[in-house]
């Protein structure tokens, strides 16, 4: 193991940048960056070195991330009533799409088109425009990769009111994207 | 009345699947095969599944000054 005193330079921008990029707040990030480094020096001794060190330290932030949003929950719960009861309505007209709001062909194939720069910089900009609760449960649920019903008792909601966060999550996602990233013109 | 469910229904069903891990119905997997813009909905859920998961690079550094506070939080010299 390196040792600790060069830990803030060589893994802090990165650390910073993981952690500001899911709860979006520049003081949130760098308490919960403070928070991981103090809990990775005590617990430097059970470091084993069968992933590097950036790893290690990065399980730790997550769920530095994962007790932040339970503490945020448990603070300001979530409550049904601080979403719409239809989000869908503003993208359909009746049982079809309406003429605005029908999905484009973005081409290619996700797997690997999804992963380039340009888009991944163009989805977390989106993500800025979802109100909190819709995007605290995207980023639990896609970015952390956290099964649903933890997402769920991480945020303190019930299972079926996490799928209307998520559905409105994806559904606003999908459409900022089409605006700003795959057709900025057509939406001009 | 139509026994398959709708695009505003199937949108939110290729949704809750993504979550439940549990394969679409019968019923909305016939819509999909007829409509190709729910199809389009369904790979652009995939999209932004794979897109989210890729870890953020680039992006803002830690202020010199958060870094002197990290350091003093540490004991470091």
């Amino acid at each position: 193991m390196t040792d600790p005193n060069t830990w803030i330079d060589s893994y802090a921008d990165r650390l910073y940048r993981y952690a500001l990029s899911r709860v979006r707040d520049e003081s949130s990030a760098e308490d919960l960056i403070q928070e991981t480094f103090i809990a990775a020096l005590r617990s430097r001794d059970r470091f084993k070195g069968d992933s590097s060190e950036l790893t290690w330290m990065t399980g730790i932030l997550r769920n530095k991330i994962f007790e932040f949003y339970r503490r945020q929950a448990k603070e300001v719960p979530l409550l049904p009533s601080d979403e719409d009861s239809d989000p869908e309505s503003e993208f359909f007209d009746g049982r079809h799409w309406s003429a605005s709001s029908a999905p484009r062909d973005w081409g290619g194939e996700p797997a690997r088109k999804a992963e380039s720069v340009e888009f991944t910089a163009a989805l977390r900009s989106c993500l800025d425009a979802l109100t909190q609760n819709v995007a605290r449960a995207f980023i639990l649920r896609e970015m952390e990769g956290l099964p649903a019903p933890d997402t769920a008792a991480a945020l303190g909601v019930a299972p079926a009111h996490l799928a209307v966060l998520l559905y409105r999550a994806r559904m606003r996602l999908r459409r900022c994207l089409e605006r700003n990233h795959f057709a900025p013109e057509a939406a001009a | 009345m139509s026994l398959l469910p709708s695009c505003r229904e199937v949108s939110k069903l290729l949704s809750e699947a993504l979550d439940s891990g549990r394969p679409l119905g019968m019923h909305a997997r016939i819509h999909l095969s007829i409509c190709a813009v729910c199809r389009r909905v369904a790979a652009q859920f995939a999209w932004l599944r794979h897109g989210a998961a890729r870890p953020p690079e680039g992006g803002p550094a830690l202020s010199a000054d958060a870094k002197a506070r990290l350091k003093r939080s540490l004991g470091a010299p």
